[in-house]
């Protein structure tokens, strides 16, 4: 099923597009300027003066849209859809789909043929005598199927979400975590075909008990083996993954207050801290949980992480890249471009090298050390760490903390660091909550020294 | 764009007018202006809208829907914003040739629709076009510039109103020889004497005249073309002629005791009592004088504003402003949205000050007259009407019927006919031989100007029938465009 959209507006975008051969039309433009939209420009200023792109409630007092009109709209392109089928001699779309014979190309003209410069003559055909050099012979061109080919969408494709190891084994496994909250433990195989391993189940989790989950490790499930794409991605709260194996790219993507401990097999022969064991854009957008990894991670490790915490051993290029919340703790080295766009969230990576400071990008970090209160804080994440992982490079670190503490950057946005302060002294004047954080917001955006600009 | 905030931060605020008591006294203008610091502040409201309405100049519905003359508003707000009123002053230049007019008469149909419109004060527009010319003009920034170039062609403009000036203005700067033949003692139309002192004082016109003889525009006043002059004449004598004389011929009232004495149509009234206010009192032989009588004003547009302020002025004894067609709504309707005209009640100067006079707003809606009355001596003395329901016809034009039971009797010794204008005068037409379309115009098609005779174009309310000085600009602006391509082919600079 093919999808389009880009200045769809009218029943007869609609048909060209289906006689492209699209089953599925995506509107965006037109439907906002019915809702009130007069394409001001200003959606990224948060001063929409017709209250659209905007959580102002100021601004949104201006908003006069209906969702009527919406309908309203999309019954007129209806509308003239069928009136260009009945034109066309088409009874239904299908019949429609990719019939780019029907679509007759404008002509251009020579150069002042009717006497026009403008571009459209006076029955509209195209004047510009440009148009006649473009070739649209590959847009309009039909491949010769055979009869047992179908031009248009007539299965439904199946993605095997039902044959999915969440569907076939864990939810059923879990059942009495999601039905009575009971603890659940199991130990199962996972291979590299087994993709969003754990989505589906915390999704059910998610129906059952809402933003808040469940408790930590009600479900505790210990898997081994190569995990797939995604493994543990959106996991909510209540759920802990451990996987002893490696893992490919997008581990706890979007992850939501679950935990995913993963390890090299016990018998491996090679050193974790060295090695990476997960692939790139781990953490991807994750908005809480924890995460422990031993071994190293690839690219972009945390990238958009909002809010969860992470422990890792080494990471490729462009680690943390945008992130905006979250505490990642990297006890080794990490690739080029570091901190490329972060704006929130605090790194903490151990420069045994001494040589961090170029490998991190600091167009909006500063680099600090931590205080004492910090480093206990750092010590306990990498506690865990070494207990859920049995990590022997983090044992080392511990047990030599007094010399490694010293030897941790800190780097702190610099956006992050001026909010951090104003909620600091805007909470000392009374202020508390999300309240204390509106003023705060409040009194830094339009502050001309941010980084990341207004 | 000049402050992404602005118009959450600052309301609408326009000055304050001259107090009714003390400006009815005079003939002197009466707007005030804004401290600069302020104007700023009106001028950052602007949003600079990524689809700026304010300048389509598109008619919807029958009436304009931003600026006519497509002028660039959110540029030269931006720069009054950021203080740099010379460039402003150049930026509005390039799209008006006279933003002292229209910052003074124009409606502002900008205004009507600008994005902040449609929920809540527009942008002061108007206000802000004041304020940079009259800057410019005070800082001496603009001065005659005659073109450097002259093609050697000639070319004449009959009427020397917003079109003929527009179209005269342009053509010279294009580097022709322009010709300006106007009737009447004084340069403008009825910028000088339509329109009274108050509304735009007489020094403005003439600055501007001014301005345009120092740049090397011949005025010749005192000429009627089609009777001092044959209008064959300026076929031989010029290479192309821009016919710019205007709508002048008064809509009237045909009823029993329209010959009485007393019963003037507006434009008559009123140019007579401009030119005799600029003659040093001389009371001319057509001046008429409103003091001390009861005055009807039929009709309730700008031109009975200005007879219902010129009467105050006189010293009238009571003023009523009969107005055929019902009452405007406060608010717009439905059926006129946004960015369309607002059709709404406004108070304008006039009535203003004739709330402040008598105490109430001087019109009354639904009013049919159907006859008049007079004395002993031929001359006025009583207006007869009807209230009449206004209902739509079968093809969408208006009817009116009279609603039985309704009449009445008004007192009146002055009746001054504002009801509008009907389309030029035949006889330059005429011995011109030029065709006219089914509404009595010259028949030219807008954006050519052409008209049926070669060489003879037409602009402004000739061309139109009776419309706004903005869009007599816009035409005479654009029918110099077609003269000059008329003259120079591929060399035209316009």
């Amino acid at each position: 099923m093919l999808e389009t959209d880009g200045q769809l507006r009218t029943g007869r975008d609609v048909v060209i597009a289906a006689m492209l051969g699209a089953e599925e039309f995506g509107f965006a433009t037109a439907p906002l300027v019915t809702l009130g939209c007069t394409m001001m420009r200003v959606c990224h200023l948060d001063t929409c003066p017709v209250g659209v792109a905007t959580q102002n409630p100021e601004l949104r007092k201006n908003f006069t849209g209906e969702p009527e009109y919406v309908v309203n709209f999309m019954c007129f392109v209806a509308q003239e859809t069928r009136e260009l089928m009945a034109k066309l001699g088409f009874r239904t779309v299908e019949e429609m789909v990719g019939h780019t014979e029907r679509l007759v190309r404008r002509r251009g003209g020579h150069p002042g043929s009717n006497g026009h410069d403008g571009y459209m003559g006076l029955q509209g055909e195209l004047t510009v005598w440009k148009a006649q050099s473009v070739d649209l012979s590959a847009l309009l061109a039909r491949p010769q199927v055979p009869e047992t080919v179908g031009g248009y969408h007539q299965k439904v494709q199946e993605h095997g979400v039902d044959q999915t190891l969440d569907h076939q084994v864990l939810i059923p496994l879990c059942e009495p975590a999601l039905a009575r909250g009971e603890r659940v433990h199991a130990e199962l195989p996972i291979s590299n075909a087994n993709r969003s391993v754990g989505t589906t189940l915390g999704h059910e989790l998610t129906k059952r008990y809402g933003a808040a989950g469940l408790p930590e490790d009600t479900i505790s499930l210990d898997l081994k083996g190569s995990a797939g794409q995604s493994f543990g991605a959106f996991v909510p709260s209540g759920i802990t993954l451990t996987l002893e194996g490696d893992a490919c790219d997008y581990v706890g993507k979007g992850l939501s207050g679950g935990k995913l401990i993963i390890y090299p097999p016990a018998d491996a022969k090679f050193r974790p801290e060295e090695n990476i064991i997960i692939g790139n854009v781990a953490l991807y957008g994750a908005t809480s949980g924890e995460a422990y990894v031993r071994g190293m991670a690839g690219e972009r490790f945390c990238v958009r992480n909002s809010g969860a915490g992470a422990v890792v051993e080494a990471v490729g290029d462009h680690g943390c890249e945008y992130m905006t919340g979250g505490r990642v703790v990297i006890l080794g080295p990490t690739g080029r471009n570091f901190a490329a766009g972060m704006s929130g969230g605090i790194a903490y990576v151990l420069d045994e090298a001494g040589d961090f400071d170029r490998r991190c990008n600091q167009d909006m970090v500063f680099l600090e050390r931590m205080n004492e209160a910090e480093a206990e804080q750092v010590q306990a994440m990498i506690q865990k760490h070494a207990y859920y992982t049995n990590s022997d490079h983090a044992r080392r670190v511990l047990a030599h903390w007094d010399d490694l503490a010293p030897k941790f950057v800190k780097v702190m946005p610099k956006d992050y660091k001026r909010m951090l302060e104003a909620l600091t002294w805007i909470e000392q004047a009374g202020l508390s909550g999300e309240r204390a954080e509106m003023a705060a917001f409040e009194a830094n955006k339009s502050d001309v020294s941010r980084v990341s600009g207004n | 764009m000049g402050k992404p905030t602005g118009f959450i931060e600052f309301s609408r605020e326009l000055p304050p007018d001259r107090f009714e008591e003390e400006r009815t006294l005079d003939y002197l203008e009466f707007h005030l202006t804004l401290s600069e610091e302020k104007l700023q502040n009106q001028a950052a409201r602007c949003m600079s809208c990524g689809l700026p309405f304010c300048h389509t100049g598109v008619l919807i519905n029958g009436m304009a829907s931003g600026c006519p003359l497509n002028n660039l508003i959110p540029e030269w707000n931006n720069l009054v914003y950021n203080g740099l009123w010379d460039e402003a002053l150049r930026r509005l230049l390039k799209t008006n040739n006279f933003p002292e007019f229209t910052a003074r008469v124009c409606p502002a149909p900008c205004e009507g629709s600008c994005t902040l419109a449609m929920r809540e004060e527009p942008v002061t527009i108007k206000q802000i076009e004041y304020a940079i010319i009259e800057r410019g003009f005070a800082e001496g920034w603009i001065q005659p510039e005659p073109p450097e170039l002259r093609t050697g062609k000639r070319v004449a403009v009959v009427g020397s109103g917003p079109s003929g000036l527009a179209a005269a203005d342009e053509l010279n700067k294009a580097g022709h020889w322009v010709t300006v033949f106007e009737r009447a003692d004084r340069i403008g139309g009825l910028l000088m004497y339509g329109i009274p002192n108050m509304k735009l004082d007489k020094r403005i016109v003439e600055r501007r005249a001014d301005l345009m003889t120092a740049e090397g525009v011949t005025f010749v006043t005192g000429t009627e073309v089609g009777k001092d002059l044959p209008a064959s004449q300026l076929l031989t004598d010029f290479d192309a002629v821009v016919l710019c004389g205007g709508a002048t011929r008064p809509r009237d009232i045909r009823v029993e005791g329209r010959e009485l004495a007393g019963i003037h149509f507006a434009v008559d009234f009123l140019s007579s009592d401009t030119r005799s206010m600029l003659d040093d009192d001389i009371r001319d032989v057509g001046w008429v004088s409103a003091r001390h009588k009861d005055v009807i004003v039929i009709g309730g547009g700008d031109t009975g504003t200005d007879c219902v302020a010129t009467s105050l002025r006189h010293g009238c004894n009571s003023l009523v402003q009969f107005e055929i067609l019902p009452e405007l709504p406060p608010r717009r309707l439905p059926t006129n949205p946004w960015p369309e005209w607002p059709r709404i009640l406004k108070l304008d100067y006039g009535q203003e000050e004739a709330l402040s006079t008598f105490g109430k707003d001087p019109r009354v809606y639904c009013v049919q007259t159907k006859r008049f009355v007079g004395d002993n001596h031929g001359h006025v003395q009583e207006v007869h009407t009807v209230r009449v329901e206004v209902t739509k016809d079968e093809r969408g034009g208006l009817k009116f019927t009279d609603i039985p039971g309704s009449e009445q009797r008004w007192t009146a010794q002055l009746v001054l006919l504002a009801m509008g204008f009907v389309g030029p005068e035949d006889a330059i037409l005429g011995q011109l031989g030029v065709e006219r379309d089914a509404r009595s115009n010259v028949k030219a098609e807008y954006g050519k100007f052409a008209t049926s005779v070669p060489g003879v174009f037409s602009a402004g309310d000739m061309r139109r029938g009776q419309s706004l000085v903005v869009w007599a600009i816009r035409e005479g602006r654009d029918a110099a465009r077609a003269v000059d391509r008329y003259l120079m082919g591929a060399a035209a600079s316009l």
